[in-house]
């Protein structure tokens, strides 16, 4: 055991630096938003769609370019209550935000559920709509949040 | 054509604890290697080759095994580091399995570690997601809520991201809150047992568990793992090592392993996510795959006990239906009566698991040193189960909810 072990102190602060990401499925998603459309991308081989639209299929492995707009109405997958915000201060009231899969699509889109009164009642397969923003910039911002129907 | 290997020796450093002043990395790391020389007739210079491992960058020291490396006698040997996440410990393992059963080896040290107590585990957590979450904020997510957002920005950190899956698993298996309170506080108490445990709780009950704050529901901090310094060290050798060295009575038999990744889930707005958290469909293909190589054809009746990987305590529940050894649903009517206990009939961890003792780099890793310590009937303090241990099987998770690594580890090598 070394007794003249000394503790280092550094701070540990990102510098700026880029990288590459596929943005074309976010692309299409928010400008899909700005007209109050749901859009994604569908595989010609096997069929899934996925929201938002991928440039691939995950199942096939191939490029996928066919765009197809969905009903802005799902089903509530998994769900959290969150009692704290993402900064961790406690809040007010409870919220939750969930995971939804629009119909015809295969893929799970975040977002916050509203049209509940008590947080009990709430269950994975209920219903739901998306409510837009009124006015619309094509940003994820303006999918407002998820409506039990 | 690969090769039986055995397991000759574990050793930790000692206790796991929040924090360690008194030592650097490689201090911390040094007794495990020499407990598990220790056991052994051994000495250093035997060791062949070393595969070790911690989570990238959480000690804000990257690449600790560059300067660790002379200090647990590597320098002159060959020297791997492997880091997957949270599967980490697993993967160097198998990687030290792959070492002997290849035929390029006969004696592979594995070690895990993480000292917690340095660096910053969210600065490690937050480089991780970092280029998905940049890229989502440059498209515009509602940031100013304190009702979520699409992106689904809820608060509590990771806990967060699991209670998506602890949700989606108790609807699954039509389980409350209360099952995940009752699960944690076994874990607790089953550390009590277990001398390296981290947070020991002797006799820690569902009302213990429930008093502590919903951090997301249904989390609560009583859900969740600690941050823990400690490290494991384990020794493995091949057959004809083992029989020349005399140890072919009190070792453990690697019978099978494997590992799968399906697609990140939670939260992967930019790719397209298309599972559930709570399917969790690799666990059981690795698992299958592990139980046909290991000879095993009814994991319920044929495996004595397991070491799950749980950062958060519904895992302890969802991981016994995935790997096979409950039926999809049960586990919590298994718990309620009693099979998952130290003497119940599908013992769960033993040790205490995750929730109770959380050295990242080596937790995957003291998943597979416990089972093979049950299997040589050496699990200390009191988490020994008493039936006879013919096989114990092994898990590992991690990634973004998508990595697993499986090892089953019995009594009697298979036949090559
Ligand atoms: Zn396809």
């Amino acid at each position: 055991m070394a007794n003249e072990t000394r503790i280092m102190e550094s701070p540990w602060d990102l510098t700026t630096y880029s990288w590459k990401v596929e943005a074309d499925a976010l692309n299409l998603f928010v400008k899909g938003l700005k007209d109050k459309k749901i859009l994604g991308r569908k595989c010609t081989k096997c069929g899934t769609v996925y929201v938002p639209g991928t440039s691939y299929c995950r199942k096939c492995l191939i490029d996928i370019d066919q765009v197809v707009e969905v009903r802005p109405e799902g089903t509530l997958d998994a769900f959290t209550v969150n009692v704290s915000d993402i900064r961790g201060n406690p809040v007010e009231h409870p919220f939750i935000t969930c995971t939804v899969k629009f119909d015809g699509s295969e893929s799970l889109v975040m977002g916050t559920l509203e049209g509940w009164q008590d947080w009990h009642d709430v269950r994975e397969g209920m219903r739901i709509k998306v409510v837009f923003k009124d006015v619309t910039t094509g940003a994820l911002a303006d999918l407002a949040y998820f409506q039990l129907i | 054509m690969k090769r039986n290997v055995a397991i000759i020796s574990v050793g930790y450093n000692g206790r796991f604890v929040s924090k360690r002043p008194d030592v650097n990395i490689p201090e911390l790391i040094e007794p495990a290697v020499t407990n598990a020389l220790g056991k052994t007739k051994l000495k250093p210079d035997d060791i062949q080759a070393y595969v070790v491992g911690n989570m990238h960058t959480f000690e804000g020291v990257n690449g600790p095994h560059l300067w660790a490396s002379d200090h647990f006698n590597g320098s002159g040997k060959p020297v791997m580091r492997v880091a997957t996440g949270g599967t980490t410990g697993a993967s160097v393992f198998q990687a030290a399995y792959y070492h002997v059963a290849s035929g390029m080896y006969d004696v592979v040290m594995a070690i895990g570690w993480e000292k917690q107590d340095e660096g910053d585990s969210q600065v490690g957590l937050v480089g991780i997601v970092l280029p998905e979450a940049f890229t989502l904020f440059q498209f515009g997510p509602e940031m100013n809520t304190e009702r979520g957002g699409v992106g689904g920005l809820g608060g509590g950190g990771s806990t967060g991201g699991a209670s998506y899956q602890a949700m989606s698993y108790l609807s699954r298996a039509h389980a409350g809150i209360e099952h995940i309170d009752r699960i944690a506080a076994l874990m607790r108490s089953n550390a009590a047992k277990n001398p390296y445990a981290h947070l020991q709780q002797p006799g820690c009950t569902e009302a213990d568990i429930a008093k502590t704050p919903i951090i997301t529901y249904p989390l609560r901090f009583g859900h969740t793992c600690p941050t823990s310094c400690g490290a494991v060290a384990m020794i493995l050798v091949s057959e004809s090592k083992a029989k020349k060295f005399g140890l072919t009575d009190r070792v453990a038999w690697v019978k099978g392993l494997g590992s799968g990744t399906s697609d990140p889930t939670t939260g992967n707005f930019v790719e397209g996510q298309i599972t559930d958290p709570a399917e969790q469909h690799m666990c059981k293909v690795v698992a299958k795959k592990v139980y046909t190589m290991a000879g095993i054809k009814d994991p319920t009746k044929e495996i004595q006990v397991a070491e799950v990987y749980s950062g958060f305590s519904h895992q302890d529940l969802m991981w016994p239906e995935r790997l096979g050894l409950v039926k999809e649903g049960k586990s919590p009517e298994m718990l309620d009566k009693g099979a998952f206990a130290i003497g119940g009939e599908m013992p769960i961890n033993p040790s205490g698991g995750v929730t109770s003792t959380n050295a990242i780099g080596a937790s995957a890793m003291v998943r597979v040193s416990e089972a093979a310590l049950q299997v040589m009937g050496l699990a200390e303090g009191g988490h020994q189960i008493p039936m006879k241990v013919e096989n114990a099987v092994a898990h590992g998770w991690g990634g973004l909810f998508q990595f697993v690594t499986v090892t089953l580890v019995g009594r009697t090598p298979v036949k090559s």
